[in-house]
Protein backbone atom coordinates (compact mmCIF):
# COMPACT_ATOMS: atom_id res chain seq x y z
CA UNK A 1 0.00 0.00 0.00
CA UNK A 2 1.36 3.54 -1.05
CA UNK A 3 1.77 5.94 1.72
CA UNK A 4 -0.13 8.43 0.33
CA UNK A 5 -4.11 7.39 0.80
CA UNK A 6 -5.14 9.91 -1.57
CA UNK A 7 -3.24 8.50 -4.57
CA UNK A 8 -4.82 4.97 -3.98
CA UNK A 9 -6.19 3.30 -7.60
CA UNK A 10 -9.60 3.09 -8.14
CA UNK A 11 -11.22 2.28 -11.31
CA UNK A 12 -13.89 5.28 -11.67
CA UNK A 13 -15.33 4.63 -15.13
CA UNK A 14 -16.51 1.72 -17.58
CA UNK A 15 -17.44 1.99 -20.98
CA UNK A 16 -19.24 -0.76 -23.03
CA UNK A 17 -19.83 -0.62 -26.84
CA UNK A 18 -22.73 -2.55 -28.60
CA UNK A 19 -20.72 -5.99 -28.42
CA UNK A 20 -21.41 -9.27 -30.59
CA UNK A 21 -22.66 -9.35 -33.91
CA UNK A 22 -21.75 -5.50 -35.09
CA UNK A 23 -20.45 -5.28 -38.22
CA UNK A 24 -19.29 -2.02 -40.46
CA UNK A 25 -17.30 -0.73 -38.03
CA UNK A 26 -13.16 -0.75 -37.16
CA UNK A 27 -11.75 -1.91 -33.72
CA UNK A 28 -10.34 1.19 -33.44
CA UNK A 29 -14.02 2.88 -33.66
CA UNK A 30 -15.07 0.56 -31.55
CA UNK A 31 -12.18 1.47 -29.02
CA UNK A 32 -12.61 5.41 -29.34
CA UNK A 33 -16.53 4.95 -28.64
CA UNK A 34 -15.65 3.12 -25.45
CA UNK A 35 -13.53 5.35 -24.18
CA UNK A 36 -15.78 8.47 -24.67
CA UNK A 37 -18.53 6.54 -22.96
CA UNK A 38 -16.22 5.49 -20.00
CA UNK A 39 -15.37 8.85 -19.79
CA UNK A 40 -19.08 9.87 -19.29
CA UNK A 41 -19.60 7.37 -17.38
CA UNK A 42 -17.38 8.50 -14.69
CA UNK A 43 -18.29 12.12 -14.89
CA UNK A 44 -15.41 13.55 -16.58
CA UNK A 45 -14.26 14.77 -19.82
CA UNK A 46 -11.77 13.51 -22.41
CA UNK A 47 -9.70 16.30 -21.35
CA UNK A 48 -8.80 14.91 -18.05
CA UNK A 49 -7.47 11.89 -19.03
CA UNK A 50 -3.19 12.07 -19.12
CA UNK A 51 -3.03 8.37 -20.18
CA UNK A 52 -3.85 6.22 -22.49
CA UNK A 53 -3.18 2.45 -22.49
CA UNK A 54 -4.31 0.22 -25.41
CA UNK A 55 -4.67 -2.85 -26.22
CA UNK A 56 -5.92 -4.98 -29.57
CA UNK A 57 -7.48 -8.53 -29.98
CA UNK A 58 -7.23 -10.40 -32.93
CA UNK A 59 -8.20 -7.87 -35.65
CA UNK A 60 -5.28 -5.15 -34.56
CA UNK A 61 -5.86 -1.66 -35.60
CA UNK A 62 -6.11 -0.41 -31.90
CA UNK A 63 -2.73 1.81 -31.13
CA UNK A 64 -1.20 4.78 -30.46
CA UNK A 65 -2.86 6.49 -32.84
CA UNK A 66 -6.22 6.22 -30.93
CA UNK A 67 -4.76 9.21 -29.10
CA UNK A 68 -5.12 11.27 -32.14
CA UNK A 69 -8.45 9.76 -33.06
CA UNK A 70 -9.56 11.30 -29.56
CA UNK A 71 -7.41 14.57 -29.98
CA UNK A 72 -5.82 13.64 -26.11
CA UNK A 73 -3.28 16.18 -25.34
CA UNK A 74 -0.38 16.19 -23.40
CA UNK A 75 -0.97 12.87 -22.13
CA UNK A 76 1.61 11.77 -19.14
CA UNK A 77 1.18 7.81 -19.93
CA UNK A 78 0.46 6.18 -23.25
CA UNK A 79 1.51 2.78 -24.30
CA UNK A 80 0.62 -0.39 -26.55
CA UNK A 81 0.27 -3.34 -23.99
CA UNK A 82 -0.21 -6.74 -24.65
CA UNK A 83 -0.41 -10.12 -22.71
CA UNK A 84 -3.47 -11.66 -25.10
CA UNK A 85 -6.29 -12.58 -22.32
CA UNK A 86 -4.44 -10.85 -19.47
CA UNK A 87 -4.08 -7.75 -21.03
CA UNK A 88 -7.10 -6.13 -19.32
CA UNK A 89 -6.11 -7.06 -16.13
CA UNK A 90 -2.12 -5.39 -17.07
CA UNK A 91 -3.39 -2.37 -17.87
CA UNK A 92 -5.43 -1.67 -15.06
CA UNK A 93 -2.05 -3.07 -13.03
CA UNK A 94 0.17 -0.42 -15.00
CA UNK A 95 -2.59 2.51 -14.48
CA UNK A 96 -2.36 1.67 -10.98
CA UNK A 97 0.63 2.47 -10.53
CA UNK A 98 1.00 5.15 -12.61
CA UNK A 99 -1.71 7.11 -10.06
CA UNK A 100 -0.33 5.45 -6.96
CA UNK A 101 3.20 7.33 -8.38
CA UNK A 102 1.56 10.61 -9.25
CA UNK A 103 2.98 9.85 -12.61
CA UNK A 104 -0.78 10.46 -14.24
CA UNK A 105 -4.09 11.49 -12.73
CA UNK A 106 -6.51 9.66 -15.20
CA UNK A 107 -5.76 6.44 -17.15
CA UNK A 108 -7.87 5.36 -19.98
CA UNK A 109 -7.24 1.80 -20.69
CA UNK A 110 -8.93 0.04 -23.73
CA UNK A 111 -9.34 -3.01 -25.45
CA UNK A 112 -11.15 -3.46 -28.99
CA UNK A 113 -11.50 -6.26 -31.29
CA UNK A 114 -13.58 -6.43 -34.50
CA UNK A 115 -12.55 -10.52 -35.77
CA UNK A 116 -16.41 -10.78 -37.25
CA UNK A 117 -17.85 -9.79 -40.70
CA UNK A 118 -20.83 -10.95 -41.84
CA UNK A 119 -20.07 -14.71 -43.68
CA UNK A 120 -16.68 -15.51 -42.26
CA UNK A 121 -17.97 -18.24 -39.27
CA UNK A 122 -16.43 -17.71 -35.73
CA UNK A 123 -14.66 -20.66 -35.77
CA UNK A 124 -12.56 -19.27 -38.64
CA UNK A 125 -11.37 -16.73 -36.98
CA UNK A 126 -9.47 -18.42 -33.81
CA UNK A 127 -8.92 -21.98 -35.62
CA UNK A 128 -5.63 -21.25 -37.65
CA UNK A 129 -4.31 -22.89 -40.61
CA UNK A 130 -5.25 -26.66 -40.78
CA UNK A 131 -3.30 -29.26 -42.19
CA UNK A 132 -4.19 -31.31 -45.14
CA UNK A 133 -6.24 -28.23 -46.63
CA UNK A 134 -4.30 -27.14 -49.90
CA UNK A 135 -7.16 -25.69 -51.41
CA UNK A 136 -6.40 -21.85 -52.69
CA UNK A 137 -2.33 -21.67 -53.48
CA UNK A 138 -0.47 -20.13 -50.50
CA UNK A 139 2.56 -19.31 -49.70
CA UNK A 140 4.00 -22.26 -47.78
CA UNK A 141 4.73 -21.55 -44.14
CA UNK A 142 8.11 -21.98 -42.75
CA UNK A 143 9.49 -21.83 -38.94
CA UNK A 144 8.72 -24.51 -36.39
CA UNK A 145 5.14 -22.56 -35.98
CA UNK A 146 4.54 -23.77 -39.69
CA UNK A 147 6.18 -27.33 -38.77
CA UNK A 148 3.58 -27.37 -36.13
CA UNK A 149 0.75 -26.40 -37.86
CA UNK A 150 1.50 -28.53 -41.17
CA UNK A 151 0.94 -31.65 -38.72
CA UNK A 152 -2.45 -30.33 -37.16
CA UNK A 153 -0.97 -28.67 -34.00
CA UNK A 154 -2.36 -25.09 -34.60
CA UNK A 155 -5.27 -23.04 -32.95
CA UNK A 156 -6.14 -22.06 -29.45
CA UNK A 157 -8.93 -24.33 -29.97
CA UNK A 158 -6.61 -27.80 -30.22
CA UNK A 159 -3.59 -26.45 -28.17
CA UNK A 160 -6.27 -25.79 -24.86
CA UNK A 161 -7.87 -29.30 -25.83
CA UNK A 162 -4.86 -30.86 -25.16
CA UNK A 163 -4.14 -28.91 -21.89
CA UNK A 164 -7.68 -30.28 -21.11
CA UNK A 165 -7.56 -33.56 -21.58
CA UNK A 166 -4.26 -33.67 -19.40
CA UNK A 167 -6.28 -32.65 -16.61
CA UNK A 168 -8.74 -34.90 -17.44
CA UNK A 169 -6.26 -37.73 -17.54
CA UNK A 170 -4.91 -36.66 -13.88
CA UNK A 171 -7.64 -36.04 -12.11
CA UNK A 172 -10.14 -37.66 -13.70
CA UNK A 173 -12.63 -34.68 -14.88
CA UNK A 174 -15.34 -35.46 -17.36
CA UNK A 175 -16.91 -33.62 -20.23
CA UNK A 176 -19.78 -33.42 -17.60
CA UNK A 177 -17.64 -31.14 -15.49
CA UNK A 178 -17.01 -28.84 -18.22
CA UNK A 179 -20.75 -29.11 -19.25
CA UNK A 180 -21.74 -27.78 -15.55
CA UNK A 181 -19.88 -24.39 -15.94
CA UNK A 182 -21.50 -23.96 -19.66
CA UNK A 183 -24.56 -24.41 -17.66
CA UNK A 184 -24.04 -22.37 -14.71
CA UNK A 185 -22.78 -19.80 -16.62
CA UNK A 186 -25.91 -19.57 -19.04
CA UNK A 187 -28.14 -18.93 -16.12
CA UNK A 188 -26.27 -15.98 -15.25
CA UNK A 189 -26.35 -14.74 -18.69
CA UNK A 190 -30.39 -15.38 -18.76
CA UNK A 191 -30.37 -12.27 -16.06
CA UNK A 192 -27.37 -10.64 -18.38
CA UNK A 193 -29.59 -8.07 -20.60
CA UNK A 194 -25.77 -7.37 -21.89
CA UNK A 195 -25.35 -11.46 -22.68
CA UNK A 196 -25.50 -12.75 -26.46
CA UNK A 197 -26.67 -16.18 -25.49
CA UNK A 198 -29.40 -15.98 -23.01
CA UNK A 199 -32.18 -18.94 -23.74
CA UNK A 200 -31.64 -21.40 -21.32
CA UNK A 201 -28.73 -24.69 -21.36
CA UNK A 202 -28.75 -27.90 -20.34
CA UNK A 203 -26.33 -30.53 -19.80
CA UNK A 204 -27.62 -32.73 -22.56
CA UNK A 205 -27.66 -29.24 -24.68
CA UNK A 206 -23.95 -28.99 -24.18
CA UNK A 207 -23.07 -32.70 -24.75
CA UNK A 208 -25.38 -32.80 -28.04
CA UNK A 209 -23.17 -30.02 -29.04
CA UNK A 210 -20.82 -30.88 -31.91
CA UNK A 211 -16.98 -31.40 -31.43
CA UNK A 212 -15.06 -28.44 -31.99
CA UNK A 213 -11.89 -30.07 -30.78
CA UNK A 214 -12.53 -33.16 -28.62
CA UNK A 215 -12.66 -33.42 -25.69
CA UNK A 216 -14.40 -29.41 -26.29
CA UNK A 217 -17.69 -29.86 -27.41
CA UNK A 218 -19.12 -26.40 -29.24
CA UNK A 219 -20.64 -24.86 -25.39
CA UNK A 220 -16.87 -25.36 -24.47
CA UNK A 221 -15.67 -22.86 -26.14
CA UNK A 222 -16.30 -18.65 -26.03
CA UNK A 223 -18.30 -17.19 -28.38
CA UNK A 224 -16.14 -14.20 -30.61
CA UNK A 225 -17.87 -10.47 -30.35
CA UNK A 226 -16.82 -7.36 -32.17
CA UNK A 227 -16.89 -3.82 -29.79
CA UNK A 228 -15.05 -2.79 -27.29
CA UNK A 229 -14.62 -1.82 -23.41
CA UNK A 230 -12.58 0.89 -21.57
CA UNK A 231 -11.90 1.27 -18.09
CA UNK A 232 -10.98 4.64 -16.10
CA UNK A 233 -8.22 4.20 -13.69
CA UNK A 234 -8.14 7.61 -11.29
CA UNK A 235 -6.96 7.88 -7.58
CA UNK A 236 -8.95 7.90 -4.23
CA UNK A 237 -8.87 11.45 -4.21
CA UNK A 238 -9.95 12.03 -7.37
CA UNK A 239 -12.84 9.81 -7.60
CA UNK A 240 -14.31 11.52 -4.64
CA UNK A 241 -15.57 14.29 -6.76
CA UNK A 242 -17.00 11.77 -9.67
CA UNK A 243 -20.00 9.86 -10.87
CA UNK A 244 -19.76 6.41 -10.03
CA UNK A 245 -18.98 4.38 -6.75
CA UNK A 246 -15.39 4.08 -6.18
CA UNK A 247 -14.12 0.56 -7.36
CA UNK A 248 -10.89 0.04 -5.60
CA UNK A 249 -7.92 -1.84 -7.18
CA UNK A 250 -7.05 -3.41 -3.51
CA UNK A 251 -4.40 -5.87 -5.18
CA UNK A 252 -2.96 -6.67 -8.34
CA UNK A 253 -0.28 -9.94 -9.67
CA UNK A 254 1.09 -11.14 -12.93
CA UNK A 255 2.46 -14.96 -13.61
CA UNK A 256 3.85 -15.71 -16.69
CA UNK A 257 5.23 -19.46 -16.02
CA UNK A 258 7.39 -19.34 -19.10
CA UNK A 259 6.84 -23.24 -19.75
CA UNK A 260 10.17 -25.88 -20.65
CA UNK A 261 7.59 -28.23 -22.22
CA UNK A 262 9.89 -30.66 -20.72
CA UNK A 263 9.38 -33.92 -18.31
CA UNK A 264 7.43 -33.08 -15.46
CA UNK A 265 5.89 -30.11 -17.10
CA UNK A 266 2.81 -29.05 -15.37
CA UNK A 267 0.91 -27.75 -18.42
CA UNK A 268 -2.90 -28.24 -18.29
CA UNK A 269 -2.41 -29.17 -14.71
CA UNK A 270 -1.43 -26.20 -13.09
CA UNK A 271 -2.22 -22.40 -14.36
CA UNK A 272 -0.31 -18.85 -13.72
CA UNK A 273 -3.10 -18.11 -11.37
CA UNK A 274 -1.45 -20.77 -8.65
CA UNK A 275 1.47 -17.77 -8.18
CA UNK A 276 -0.61 -14.39 -9.21
CA UNK A 277 -3.69 -15.42 -7.11
CA UNK A 278 -2.17 -15.64 -3.94
CA UNK A 279 0.20 -12.26 -4.66
CA UNK A 280 -2.64 -10.09 -5.66
CA UNK A 281 -4.99 -11.51 -2.30
CA UNK A 282 -1.87 -10.83 -0.56
CA UNK A 283 -1.09 -7.47 -1.50
CA UNK A 284 -4.56 -6.67 -1.00
CA UNK A 285 -4.68 -7.98 2.63
CA UNK A 286 -7.44 -10.59 2.39
CA UNK A 287 -8.01 -14.05 1.87
CA UNK A 288 -9.54 -16.22 -0.14
CA UNK A 289 -12.78 -16.98 1.82
CA UNK A 290 -13.23 -12.86 2.09
CA UNK A 291 -13.64 -13.16 -1.86
CA UNK A 292 -17.32 -12.45 -2.63
CA UNK A 293 -17.51 -12.62 -6.16
CA UNK A 294 -15.04 -14.23 -8.73
CA UNK A 295 -15.03 -13.57 -12.33
CA UNK A 296 -12.58 -16.03 -14.18
CA UNK A 297 -11.37 -15.76 -17.75
CA UNK A 298 -13.24 -18.45 -19.46
CA UNK A 299 -11.89 -18.77 -22.90
CA UNK A 300 -13.29 -22.34 -22.14
CA UNK A 301 -14.89 -24.42 -19.84
CA UNK A 302 -11.73 -26.32 -18.54
CA UNK A 303 -9.95 -22.38 -17.97
CA UNK A 304 -13.02 -21.49 -15.46
CA UNK A 305 -12.44 -25.37 -13.74
CA UNK A 306 -8.65 -25.02 -14.01
CA UNK A 307 -8.42 -21.52 -12.41
CA UNK A 308 -10.93 -21.92 -9.47
CA UNK A 309 -8.36 -24.78 -8.42
CA UNK A 310 -5.52 -22.94 -8.62
CA UNK A 311 -6.91 -19.58 -6.77
CA UNK A 312 -7.96 -22.45 -4.23
CA UNK A 313 -11.56 -21.75 -4.43
CA UNK A 314 -11.16 -26.63 -4.42
CA UNK A 315 -8.31 -28.74 -3.78
CA UNK A 316 -5.69 -29.08 -7.25
CA UNK A 317 -7.80 -31.93 -9.32
CA UNK A 318 -11.13 -31.64 -7.21
CA UNK A 319 -12.77 -28.99 -9.69
CA UNK A 320 -14.66 -31.30 -11.95
CA UNK A 321 -16.47 -32.51 -8.33
CA UNK A 322 -16.41 -28.84 -7.15
CA UNK A 323 -18.32 -27.55 -10.44
CA UNK A 324 -20.44 -30.93 -10.90
CA UNK A 325 -22.04 -30.50 -7.28
CA UNK A 326 -23.53 -27.09 -8.14
CA UNK A 327 -21.02 -24.64 -6.87
CA UNK A 328 -21.46 -22.32 -9.58
CA UNK A 329 -24.48 -20.85 -11.12
CA UNK A 330 -26.91 -17.94 -9.57
CA UNK A 331 -28.23 -20.96 -6.59
CA UNK A 332 -24.24 -21.74 -6.06
CA UNK A 333 -22.51 -21.07 -3.61
CA UNK A 334 -19.42 -19.56 -5.11
CA UNK A 335 -20.94 -16.60 -6.86
CA UNK A 336 -18.52 -16.73 -10.35
CA UNK A 337 -18.81 -15.39 -13.48
CA UNK A 338 -21.79 -13.17 -13.04
CA UNK A 339 -22.30 -11.76 -16.01
CA UNK A 340 -22.09 -15.40 -18.31
CA UNK A 341 -18.58 -14.66 -19.35
CA UNK A 342 -17.50 -15.47 -22.48
CA UNK A 343 -19.13 -18.51 -22.71
CA UNK A 344 -22.55 -16.61 -22.94
CA UNK A 345 -22.58 -13.08 -22.57
CA UNK A 346 -19.74 -11.42 -24.71
CA UNK A 347 -15.86 -11.93 -25.81
CA UNK A 348 -13.48 -8.91 -24.89
CA UNK A 349 -10.89 -10.81 -23.72
CA UNK A 350 -9.53 -9.87 -20.42
CA UNK A 351 -12.21 -7.11 -20.84
CA UNK A 352 -14.75 -9.46 -19.91
CA UNK A 353 -14.43 -10.51 -16.51
CA UNK A 354 -13.12 -7.17 -15.74
CA UNK A 355 -16.03 -5.22 -16.67
CA UNK A 356 -18.22 -7.59 -14.84
CA UNK A 357 -16.49 -7.38 -11.52
CA UNK A 358 -16.72 -3.33 -12.18
CA UNK A 359 -20.52 -3.54 -12.39
CA UNK A 360 -20.55 -5.88 -9.20
CA UNK A 361 -18.35 -4.23 -6.86
CA UNK A 362 -20.86 -0.86 -7.89
CA UNK A 363 -24.07 -3.36 -7.24
CA UNK A 364 -25.36 -2.57 -10.84
CA UNK A 365 -25.40 -5.75 -11.61
CA UNK A 366 -29.43 -5.51 -11.31
CA UNK A 367 -31.27 -9.08 -11.54
CA UNK A 368 -27.78 -10.92 -11.50
CA UNK A 369 -26.58 -8.40 -8.43
CA UNK A 370 -24.15 -10.57 -6.14
CA UNK A 371 -24.52 -9.93 -2.36
CA UNK A 372 -22.39 -9.35 -0.77
CA UNK A 373 -19.87 -7.98 -3.50
CA UNK A 374 -17.22 -5.87 -1.27
CA UNK A 375 -14.69 -8.06 -2.48
CA UNK A 376 -14.18 -9.35 -6.35
CA UNK A 377 -11.54 -11.48 -7.92
CA UNK A 378 -10.63 -10.61 -11.24
CA UNK A 379 -8.67 -13.34 -13.59
CA UNK A 380 -6.86 -13.00 -16.94
CA UNK A 381 -6.13 -15.72 -18.53
CA UNK A 382 -3.50 -15.51 -22.11
CA UNK A 383 -1.41 -16.94 -24.70
CA UNK A 384 -2.22 -21.02 -24.35
CA UNK A 385 -1.92 -20.64 -20.57
CA UNK A 386 1.34 -18.53 -20.79
CA UNK A 387 0.24 -14.93 -19.48
CA UNK A 388 -2.03 -14.27 -16.00
CA UNK A 389 -3.06 -11.53 -14.50
CA UNK A 390 -4.83 -10.90 -10.85
CA UNK A 391 -7.06 -8.18 -9.87
CA UNK A 392 -8.62 -7.61 -6.43
CA UNK A 393 -11.23 -5.09 -6.37
CA UNK A 394 -13.60 -3.99 -4.00
CA UNK A 395 -16.35 -1.56 -2.25
CA UNK A 396 -13.44 -0.08 -0.21
CA UNK A 397 -10.28 -0.58 1.13
CA UNK A 398 -10.00 -3.03 3.50
CA UNK B 1 -2.89 -36.05 -47.69
CA UNK B 2 -2.30 -36.40 -43.47
CA UNK B 3 -0.02 -33.59 -43.57
CA UNK B 4 0.11 -29.96 -44.24
CA UNK B 5 3.26 -28.04 -46.40
CA UNK B 6 6.09 -26.53 -44.84
CA UNK B 7 9.15 -25.21 -45.88
CA UNK B 8 12.67 -24.73 -44.63
CA UNK B 9 14.30 -21.34 -42.97
CA UNK B 10 17.49 -21.11 -41.48
CA UNK B 11 16.39 -22.04 -37.81
CA UNK B 12 14.63 -25.65 -39.24
CA UNK B 13 16.76 -26.37 -41.74
CA UNK B 14 19.00 -28.86 -40.00
CA UNK B 15 16.39 -30.13 -38.30
CA UNK B 16 14.20 -31.01 -41.55
CA UNK B 17 17.69 -32.73 -43.05
CA UNK B 18 17.52 -35.44 -40.44
CA UNK B 19 13.53 -35.60 -40.29
CA UNK B 20 14.42 -36.57 -44.51
CA UNK B 21 16.72 -39.10 -43.50
CA UNK B 22 15.08 -40.58 -40.85
CA UNK B 23 16.55 -38.86 -37.82
CA UNK B 24 14.38 -36.59 -35.11
CA UNK B 25 17.04 -34.58 -34.06
CA UNK B 26 16.94 -32.48 -30.50
CA UNK B 27 19.65 -30.62 -29.06
CA UNK B 28 21.93 -31.38 -26.70
CA UNK B 29 24.28 -28.65 -24.82
CA UNK B 30 28.06 -28.82 -25.29
CA UNK B 31 29.14 -28.29 -21.73
CA UNK B 32 26.88 -31.08 -19.98
CA UNK B 33 25.24 -32.87 -22.11
CA UNK B 34 21.54 -32.19 -21.46
CA UNK B 35 18.72 -32.35 -24.02
CA UNK B 36 16.41 -30.02 -25.35
CA UNK B 37 13.44 -29.21 -27.74
CA UNK B 38 14.25 -28.93 -31.06
CA UNK B 39 13.40 -25.10 -31.09
CA UNK B 40 15.46 -23.99 -28.38
CA UNK B 41 17.76 -21.21 -28.25
CA UNK B 42 19.97 -22.16 -25.21
CA UNK B 43 20.22 -24.98 -23.20
CA UNK B 44 16.67 -25.94 -21.44
CA UNK B 45 18.52 -27.21 -18.26
CA UNK B 46 22.04 -24.81 -17.91
CA UNK B 47 21.78 -22.02 -20.43
CA UNK B 48 24.70 -22.82 -22.52
CA UNK B 49 24.18 -21.73 -26.31
CA UNK B 50 26.84 -24.27 -27.40
CA UNK B 51 24.09 -26.64 -29.22
CA UNK B 52 24.44 -29.67 -30.82
CA UNK B 53 21.74 -31.54 -33.11
CA UNK B 54 21.77 -35.11 -31.95
CA UNK B 55 18.98 -37.68 -33.15
CA UNK B 56 16.29 -38.40 -30.54
CA UNK B 57 15.78 -42.63 -30.07
CA UNK B 58 12.86 -42.15 -31.64
CA UNK B 59 11.00 -43.26 -28.76
CA UNK B 60 8.06 -41.42 -26.39
CA UNK B 61 4.87 -41.74 -24.27
CA UNK B 62 2.06 -40.40 -24.63
CA UNK B 63 0.84 -36.95 -22.93
CA UNK B 64 -2.20 -35.93 -24.07
CA UNK B 65 -4.50 -35.64 -27.13
CA UNK B 66 -7.05 -34.41 -28.78
CA UNK B 67 -9.72 -35.01 -31.62
CA UNK B 68 -9.50 -32.15 -34.49
CA UNK B 69 -12.59 -33.15 -36.36
CA UNK B 70 -12.31 -32.43 -41.12
CA UNK B 71 -13.18 -29.69 -41.85
CA UNK B 72 -16.09 -29.46 -44.81
CA UNK B 73 -15.08 -27.78 -47.94
CA UNK B 74 -14.24 -29.86 -50.02
CA UNK B 75 -16.35 -29.82 -53.60
CA UNK B 76 -19.58 -32.11 -52.34
CA UNK B 77 -18.79 -30.11 -49.15
CA UNK B 78 -18.10 -33.51 -47.22
CA UNK B 79 -16.09 -33.33 -44.15
CA UNK B 80 -12.16 -34.27 -44.49
CA UNK B 81 -11.02 -37.36 -42.31
CA UNK B 82 -10.14 -36.28 -38.58
CA UNK B 83 -7.00 -36.35 -37.15
CA UNK B 84 -5.37 -36.75 -33.86
CA UNK B 85 -2.59 -34.18 -32.52
CA UNK B 86 -0.98 -35.41 -29.43
CA UNK B 87 1.93 -34.34 -27.31
CA UNK B 88 4.43 -36.48 -26.62
CA UNK B 89 7.24 -36.55 -23.81
CA UNK B 90 10.24 -38.18 -25.91
CA UNK B 91 12.24 -40.43 -23.93
CA UNK B 92 15.20 -38.08 -23.36
CA UNK B 93 12.91 -35.58 -21.93
CA UNK B 94 11.53 -33.02 -24.29
CA UNK B 95 7.89 -32.77 -25.22
CA UNK B 96 6.74 -32.67 -29.10
CA UNK B 97 3.55 -31.96 -30.65
CA UNK B 98 2.26 -33.81 -33.90
CA UNK B 99 -0.41 -35.75 -35.17
CA UNK B 100 -0.65 -39.26 -34.84
CA UNK B 101 -1.60 -41.53 -37.29
CA UNK B 102 -3.12 -45.23 -37.71
CA UNK B 103 -4.02 -44.73 -34.27
CA UNK B 104 -7.93 -45.18 -32.91
CA UNK B 105 -8.31 -42.18 -30.47
CA UNK B 106 -10.90 -44.59 -28.96
CA UNK B 107 -7.75 -46.95 -27.44
CA UNK B 108 -5.27 -44.29 -26.57
CA UNK B 109 -4.04 -44.01 -22.93
CA UNK B 110 -1.73 -41.32 -21.01
CA UNK B 111 1.68 -43.20 -20.25
CA UNK B 112 1.85 -45.42 -23.86
CA UNK B 113 4.68 -45.86 -25.51
CA UNK B 114 5.14 -43.99 -29.37
CA UNK B 115 7.45 -44.05 -31.41
CA UNK B 116 8.28 -41.37 -34.00
CA UNK B 117 7.55 -41.43 -37.60
CA UNK B 118 7.71 -39.06 -40.75
CA UNK B 119 5.46 -38.56 -43.74
CA UNK B 120 5.86 -36.31 -46.40
CA UNK B 121 3.99 -34.37 -48.33
CA UNK B 122 4.74 -33.39 -52.42
CA UNK B 123 6.24 -29.90 -52.34
CA UNK B 124 6.86 -29.31 -48.91
CA UNK B 125 9.74 -31.19 -46.22
CA UNK B 126 9.43 -34.67 -44.74
CA UNK B 127 7.93 -34.03 -41.25
CA UNK B 128 8.05 -35.85 -37.49
CA UNK B 129 4.45 -37.62 -36.49
CA UNK B 130 3.79 -40.11 -33.88
CA UNK B 131 2.50 -43.43 -34.48
CA UNK B 132 1.55 -46.53 -31.42
CA UNK B 133 4.77 -47.80 -30.72
ZN1 LIG C 1 22.91 -27.74 -20.65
Amino acid sequence: MPANLDRRPVIAGLGMTELGQVYGRSAASFAAEAVRLAVADAGCTLGDVDGLLTSNGSSGGVGLGLQRDLDLHDLKLLSEMHGYGSTAGAMVQVASMAVQAGMAEMVACVFADAPLRPGRSAGDVYSGPRAGTGRAERRIPTGWGGLLAATGVSGANTLYALAARRHMLRYGTTTEDFGAIAVAQRAWAATNPLAQMREPLTLADHQASRWIVEPFHLLDCCLVSNGGIAVIVTSEARARSLAQPPVHVLGWAQSHPGRLFDRDENFGLVTGAAQSGPAALGMAGVTLAEVDVAELYDCYTYTVLVSLEDYGFCEKGEGGAFVSGGALGPDGKLKCNTGGGQLSSYYMWGMTPLSEAVIQVRGQGGARQADPHDVVLVSGNGGILDHHATLVLGTGPP
Amino acid sequence: MTVGLVGRDATTAAFFDGAAAGQFLIRRCSPAGHASRPQVRQCSTCGSTELRWVPASGGARLVSWAVVPGRRGGEDDAPGPSIVVVVGELDEGPWWWSQIVGADPGSLAEGQRLRIGFEGAEGGEVVPVFEVA
